[in-house]
């Protein structure tokens, strides 16, 4: 009916009143009401869920309208947990709920597009009648043409292209640089694939299958804690989200539960209802305060201070005062406090020096099979020192005694491992701790109870176990006389009583000392529950590992480790790749040819980027002065140029050669095998025509040349030092406000006066939404975002497996990742038919960790075979050297199947090995199998995003019963322990992709995890150790509190101590303009924000209006007012790495002395330029730079050693100051101007050069 | 067919048809079109005076208008108001009404022009609308000087002649001859005018029609039955 019409008949709208005349009943129209149902009405709900780097997890129902996704909402039928625990819903946040807008938002890149400038350069060498890779040759050889687009990054100017046109550039740029360089100089980055497992293994199994290499994230991310892999030879390991509940004492710290774990902060809030306790520490009044019961305001950066006088507390009246049975017991079994360590003598005392080992002693006491890799305790059963199960000589070569158990390796006889020697001392001595506390000694003598024994090689020393020299490490008097002790915890001058803390860290003596004190008389009543949640605000410092150390060190002297309710919760960029087993055969393409090229990102960045050049720390100005330091004089970039050389870290270029012409040439010169040509490096090596990349990371043909961006936002969100990436790796427009040269002076770097500006030849980014990563590339594909594609998501925040799920096609011309690397894999194919013929590939790999090589170099003694300490053997004192054929023409066929090596091989996780023939066969049934002709024909398929979902999980434990039994088998047989009945009860279970479309599944239990699931414990890290007696996969097999590496000792990190933030010195370098002006110097602190995820959701609209709509900078109100900030005004944060312009946000929650900018806020959302760069104004890492530490470069040797983003440099940014000063609304440019030659010339900002 | 005709016998009925017929199909098939596009979120500044003074204003000339043109002379004169009487009313309230429809009209219009919140998310059609209205307006006052030159002469006739020939138009008898000799200026204010009811359909002025004066005296509560349909 008409609307109009109906009008008309208003005099008989009314048919009837009620209640006397204040009701009327109409049948007027109603079809307005269908408006309001149709906003919610749908054709189909999907279940997905969001590809981000939060680790939330959260399963999201899709509601699709129309053929376009209209909102989504949260899935609330996760399967129950158990009665006394709350449940894991409803999870998703606002950033999730607000992921739809994305999909047809301006930011979505619906077509492939190029840099024009680019283009027009190809179109002509093709038009010329080049092929495509002679096309792309003849531009990378013509400096004017290459420097035509290069210069131009980053400031717009792309044109929309072809599926074809831009995957034959690609594929064009990879083979050429395949032939020129080698394919070490191709370099992919992508972060965390439990978020979307598929798209991860896609572009890493197309990279690994032409020999690039795949760029590490968890620890350039300084997400990574060192500390977890050096305590426990675990990356990371925490418990569910549900856990927290269990516990019964909570200290959380530099983890902001609402604002960073939001779908799971319900469970803190619920525990408080039981009476848990809970102490925040946060310099801040972070969201996470409010759940305290008490807040300790700590100052940032001293919060292992904080730990370890709560650890000092604790120690002396738990151990000392009175012997706490369960503590007793927890150390002796799983912590290295029995451990004996040598002394050596040192100035008129004594310095801890290694772990006493089995070789030392006359016939190894009984062990033949590694003696050197297993650490001796005193028994005080036997009265004699044994090596007890466990240690990690024990895990390779024998079987059966790498357990837990208290049995002496020789005989299994039952041993009690002695925590001190105290009243069966041989003597007393002085032995000197590192101390780093500016104005204090810097070697603390106390004294320690010692024994007395004659080595086997006739030298008489004194060992001390690592319990005694620990307590007096924390500066606990036990009445054995000597300085540096305190009897009382308000002795304010010695380290580490609650008074001495207090200086430090500005929070309360009394605050530490009774929560020290509740902390471990709750861990006593409750054997174990009480845990640390931790994250970025203290992981993200040059000593995070430190920080880390005192809060495991109270962990372990407490018992809580491996305990439900307790331990260790790290939260911060940790992500659980659960079926990871099933996993990494794919996105390796370990099933067609291995090993992989892997790198730790952080050192790859800082020599690409050349921030080393910059560097203005002092090595040896944090060495200690107890250690052989026979390394002295070096640069942090000259320690990690030796620790490639010895095979610790990865190198990516391994040498200044093509490995690919390297094994061409050895095979010339007569070599035969892998072998042959392993020797032929060694000599070219040792001859010096052979060199590490990194000795010369400036020299052209060690530059890295083409990078692949996907799923990561690696420019905008995760550069830390973010101009230097600008200036020297892509040759843009950067505010770089310094030449690099503090860097000058390495002894084994070779140092160019100019620095090398522009390194990569092709930069190529794949995403759903143009960032400041694609405004930067040079190359934008276009993939189809969360809502779009079938994959697969894990978080260790809960035990679900779920999907994302393809709720409509990809939108515009976007394709999946999967299908995107497909494609690319085909035109090289292609390419290479006539470019790279079948070719060798020679493979640089460092020391494994779980694998045999972890024993490469025993006793913690740092060997340089250059240096002639040794010679170079590869994979014992080098990098082992693999020779890969590659047979470039087939990489599409073995892109799209899963290839034999699956049954040749097998699978294996973290050192477990077991069969997997039968699963092989079964996806060929469940995927079909490849019918195009080719090395692959027959060969499960894996052409569908699906089908690798599926082979993912018919290969993992975590989704296969029988895997799970296969692995547990394996590891059984390894501990001489039976395990089966961990995951006995789902043997039969196997759970697909159409499985967990319908409801997210519970994973099974599997060896990869060092926890269980469980209808009786909620999962946590390190409960298979305790209460399986697996060991810690390190060098005791236990739970560390010393490391006896020669570098932690140089560094004085023997023992964890108190290191206070370093001077990176950029704060002292700004104009004298700003110095003028009014202005504050701060720390620069980067935490996590409340309306995004990363860069993600930051610039979706939604978002943006929930707060300021662009990049906000918070400060301290009363500091902001005494340099004239009020809030909203603009102010822009500077010192030599560069600056970044942003509003103010004046709040009574910043204290004094920080300035806080949240992670991650886009460049190309409301940035203006700064006025000092003259360039964009930045975002909060143009004002960072990344520096490595010496000690995380340690490998080949036990849990120290490499694994990918397991252990290595880690990209800290956090010890970083800036000065901050305020800019008038009308001085705030846009540089919304055309681009101009001189513009475009002027790359750095006026009166900065290009070194 | 003379320019006179055309404007003065012809507009009017394409200008009147106009008018119903689009409103009425809009009103049917575009109800989401269907509003004031108020922009008083955006920028309250001034808002409640300048709307206000142009409300009142403009309501108020157009119930003059309707009152002296469309009600029948014959109305008035039986009420005992002479000619005289009824055109110094009119000259008096259209001053009156008319300033404060063109203060608050000429704050609209410049906030419409220069606020860059309002420029920026306003459309082409809100712009003419209020420009059209505000010369319209100013056509409307310049006539004002004429009627007090006629009035001070004692002389109604042009106001006669000018109802006389809207009676002629609503009666279907147009008699465009009628206004061959008021001065030009009420033709092209008459024109303006008649403009203003052509693009009406076009623009948010269809808020007119729809004012919700029944809230003013609605029951509490409203039961809609669930109609019964074929």
């Amino acid at each position: 009916m008409s609307h109009f019409l109906d009008r008309l008949k208003f005099l008989e709208r009314i048919k009837e009143t009620f209640s006397n005349g204040h009701g009327i009943v109409t049948d007027e129209d109603r079809n307005w009401e269908d408006a309001y149902r149709n906003r919610w009405r749908h054709d189909k709900v999907v279940r997905s869920t969001h590809g981000v780097n939060c680790t939330g997890g959260c399963s999201w129902r899709i509601f699709v309208k129309n053929g376009l996704v209209s909102f989504e909402m949260q899935q609330t039928d996760y399967p129950r947990t158990r009665e006394d625990l709350p449940n894991h819903e409803p999870r998703g946040c606002q950033r999730g709920a607000s992921f739809s807008w994305y999909l047809y938002s301006p930011h979505r890149i619906k077509h492939p597009m190029i840099r024009g400038r680019l283009l027009e350069l190809y179109r002509a060498e093709r038009q010329s009648g080049k092929d495509p890779v002679e096309a792309w040759a003849a531009i990378q050889k013509d400096e004017k043409k290459r420097d035509k687009y290069v210069r131009v990054r980053g400031l717009g100017g792309f044109v929309r292209t072809s599926w074809n046109e831009v995957s034959e550039i690609v594929a064009a740029a990879n083979v050429y640089t395949i032939k020129k360089w080698g394919p070490d100089r191709i370099y992919g980055f992508s972060p965390i694939p439990a978020m979307s497992m598929i798209s991860y293994a896609a572009g890493s199994r197309y990279l690994s299958l032409i020999g690039a290499a795949c760029g590490s994230f968890y620890d350039w991310y300084c997400d990574l804690p060192a500390a977890s892999p050096q305590t426990w030879g675990e990356q990371t390991d925490v418990p569910e989200a549900a856990d927290w509940y269990n516990s019964t004492y909570l200290i959380i710290t530099g983890a902001n539960l609402p604002m960073t774990r939001t779908p799971d902060a319900h469970f803190a809030t619920e525990v408080r209802y039981k009476g848990t306790k809970i102490v925040s520490m946060a310099p801040d009044y972070a969201e996470y305060v409010k759940f305290a019961d008490l807040w300790m305001p700590v100052k940032q950066g001293t919060d292992s201070a904080a730990f370890l006088a709560m650890g000092h507390v604790a120690l002396k009246e738990f151990y000392i005062n009175k012997q706490d049975p369960y503590f007793q017991e927890y150390a002796r079994k799983y912590t290295d406090l029995p451990m004996q360590v040598i002394l050596r003598a040192h100035e008129d005392g004594f310095v801890s020096d290694r772990n006493l080992r089995a070789s030392d002693f006359d016939g190894g006491l009984g062990e033949a099979n590694n003696p050197e890799w297993k650490t001796i305790v005193f028994d005080s059963k036997g009265k004699r020192f044994i090596a007890p199960n466990g240690s990690i000589g024990f895990r390779w070569g024998e079987e059966g005694k790498w357990n837990l158990l208290e049995k002496t390796g020789a005989d299994q006889a039952e041993t009690e491992a002695e925590l001190t020697c105290i009243d069966n001392r041989d003597a007393v001595v002085s032995v000197g701790f590192p101390h780093f506390t500016p104005g204090e000694d810097e070697l603390l003598y106390r004294n320690v109870p010692v024994r007395q024994l004659t080595l086997a090689s006739g030298e008489t020393v004194y060992v001390a176990s690592v319990f005694d020299l620990q307590v007096a490490q924390y500066g606990i008097d036990r009445g054995l006389g000597g300085g540096n002790v305190a009897s009382s915890y308000d002795d304010a001058d010695v380290a580490y009583t609650p008074a001495w803390a207090a200086k430090y860290t500005g929070v309360k003596a009394a605050d530490m000392e009774r929560t020290g004190r509740e902390f471990a008389d709750n861990a006593s009543r409750t054997k174990g529950k009480s845990m640390v949640i931790m994250g970025a605000a203290i992981n993200h410092w040059y000593h995070n590992d430190l920080s880390y150390r005192a809060i495991m060190n109270l962990l372990h002297m407490c018992g809580c480790v491996g305990q439900t309710g307790g331990g260790w919760a790290h939260y911060v960029g940790q992500e659980k790749l659960r079926p990871q087993a099933g996993w990494a055969p794919i996105a390796f393409a370990l099933d067609w040819q291995r090993p992989p090229r892997h790198m730790n990102s952080t050192s790859y960045w800082y020599f690409h980027t050349d921030q080393w050049r910059y560097e203005t720390i002092d090595a040896d100005a944090l060495m200690s002065p107890a250690g052989k330091n026979r390394n002295k004089g070096l640069t942090l970039a000259d320690y990690n140029v030796k620790a490639t050389r010895m095979g610790w870290l990865p190198s990516m270029p391994h040498f200044n050669r093509n490995p690919v012409e390297l094994v061409a040439e050895a095979e010339k010169a007569g070599a035969t095998d892998e072998a042959g040509v392993s020797k032929y490096v060694v000599d070219q090596l040792k001859s010096g025509k052979l060199d590490m990349a990194f000795a010369d990371p400036d020299a052209e043909e060690n530059w890295p040349r083409n990078l692949i961006v996907w799923r990561a936002n690696l420019i905008g969100s995760s550069a830390k030092g973010h101009e230097y990436f600008l200036k020297h790796l892509l040759g843009a427009q950067n505010g770089v406000m310094s030449e690099g040269g503090a860097g000058n002076g390495c002894k084994e770097v070779k140092w160019h006066e100019e620095g090398p500006t522009g390194k990569l030849d092709l930069m190529v980014d794949i995403n759903f939404r143009l960032n400041s990563t694609g405004a930067y590339s040079d190359i934008i594909l276009p993939t189809a975002t969360w809502y779009e594609k079938n994959d697969l998501n894990t978080t260790d925040m809960h035990p679900f497996i779920h999907p994302l799920g393809e709720a409509v096609t990809p939108g515009w011309e976007s394709k999946s990742d999967w299908q995107i690397f497909k494609r690319l894999s085909k035109e090289f194919s292609k390419l290479a038919a006539k470019h790279l013929p079948d070719a060798k590939d020679l493979v640089a790999l460092p020391m494994q960790h779980d694998s045999a090589m972890e024993l490469a170099q025993p006793l913690g003694e740092a060997r340089d075979w250059k240096l002639g300490e040794c010679e170079p053997i590869p994979g014992k004192t080098m990098p082992i050297l693999k020779v890969v054929e590659r047979d470039y023409v087939s990489t599409y066929n073995k892109y799209i199947a899963l290839g034999p090596l699956m049954v040749e091989l097998g699978n294996n996780v973290k050192g477990i090995d077991w069969n997997t023939e039968a699963e092989y066969e079964e996806l060929k049934k469940c995927n079909y199998t490849v019918t195009e002709e080719g090395v692959s024909k027959g060969m499960p398929s894996l052409e569908e995003d699906i089908y690798v979902c599926d082979a993912i999980m018919r290969m993992a434990p975590e989704t296969n019963g029988e895997v799970a039994h296969k692995s547990w088998s394996a590891l059984s047989k390894k501990t001489g322990i039976d395990h089966h009945h961990l995951y006995a009860g789902r043997h039969e279970d196997k759970i697909t992709f159409r499985d967990i479309v319908a409801q997210p599944r519970k994973i099974i239990t599997a060896p990869t995890w060092s926890g269980i699931e469980s209808e009786t414990v909620s999962y946590t890290a390190g409960y298979t150790n305790v209460h399986e007696h697996i060991p810690f996969r390190t060098l005791t097999g236990r739970a560390h509190f010393y490391q006896d590496h020669e570098w932690f000792l140089d560094f004085g990190e023997g023992f964890c101590t108190f290191k206070p933030p370093v001077d990176l010195k950029a704060h002292d370098n700004v104009p004298a303009s700003v110095r003028a002006k009014p202005h504050l110097t701060l720390s620069w602190i980067t935490p996590h924000s409340k309306w995004g995820i990363h860069s993600s959701y930051q610039d979706n609209l939604r978002m943006l209006n929930l707060f300021r709509g662009g990049p906000y900078i918070w400060l301290s109100e009363e500091e902001a007012a005494t340099v004239g900030i009020r809030d909203n005004d603009w102010v822009e944060a500077i010192n030599s790495n560069g600056a970044t312009v942003a509003r103010a946000v004046v709040s009574q929650r910043v204290p004094r002395g920080m300035a806080l900018m949240y992670h991650a806020q886009e460049k190309n959302i409301n940035v203006p330029g700064s006025n000092t760069t003259g360039k964009r104004g930045g975002i909060l890492n143009s004002v960072t730079r990344v520096v490595v530490k010496p000690t995380n470069m340690v490998g080949g040797y036990a849990q120290l050693s490499y694994s990918f983003n397991y252990y290595g440099t880690v990209g800290c940014q956090r010890d970083e100051m800036v000065v901050l000063h305020k800019i008038e609304d009308q001085d705030i440019d846009w540089l919304e101007r055309p681009l101009t030659d001189e513009r475009e010339a002027q790359r750095n900002p006026e009166g900065i050069g290009s070194k | 067919m003379s320019l006179m005709k055309f404007l003065f016998a012809v507009y009017p009925y394409i200008c009147l048809t106009v008018f119903v017929v689009a409103s009425w199909i809009r009103f049917d098939y575009q109800q989401y079109t269907w509003k004031t596009d108020s922009s008083m979120l955006l920028s309250k500044k001034s808002m409640v005076v300048a709307s206000n003074l142009f409300h009142i204003g403009i309501l108020s000339i157009f119930g003059g208008h309707f009152a002296g043109l469309v009600l029948p002379h014959g109305l008035w004169l039986g009420l005992g108001i002479s000619d005289m009487t009824h055109q110094w009313i009119a000259i008096i309230a259209g001053i009156v009404f008319g300033l404060m429809c063109l203060v608050g009209g000429a704050m609209l219009w410049s906030r419409r022009m220069f606020n860059p919140r309002i420029r920026a998310t306003g459309r082409k059609n809100d712009m003419f609308v209020i420009s059209w209205l505000m010369i319209t307006l100013l056509l409307g006052l310049m006539t004002v000087p004429f009627s007090i030159g006629h009035a001070n002469h004692n002389d109604p006739s042009v106001m006669l002649l000018l109802a006389e020939w809207v009676k002629s138009i609503l009666l279907l008898n147009p008699q465009p001859e009628l206004l061959a000799t008021v001065d030009p200026i009420f033709r092209a204010h008459i024109f303006f005018g008649m403009t203003v009811f052509l693009i009406f359909p076009f623009t948010r002025l269809v808020h007119i029609l729809t004012a919700p004066l029944s809230y003013l005296g609605r029951a509490y509560q409203i039961v809609r039955t669930k109609r019964r349909t074929v």
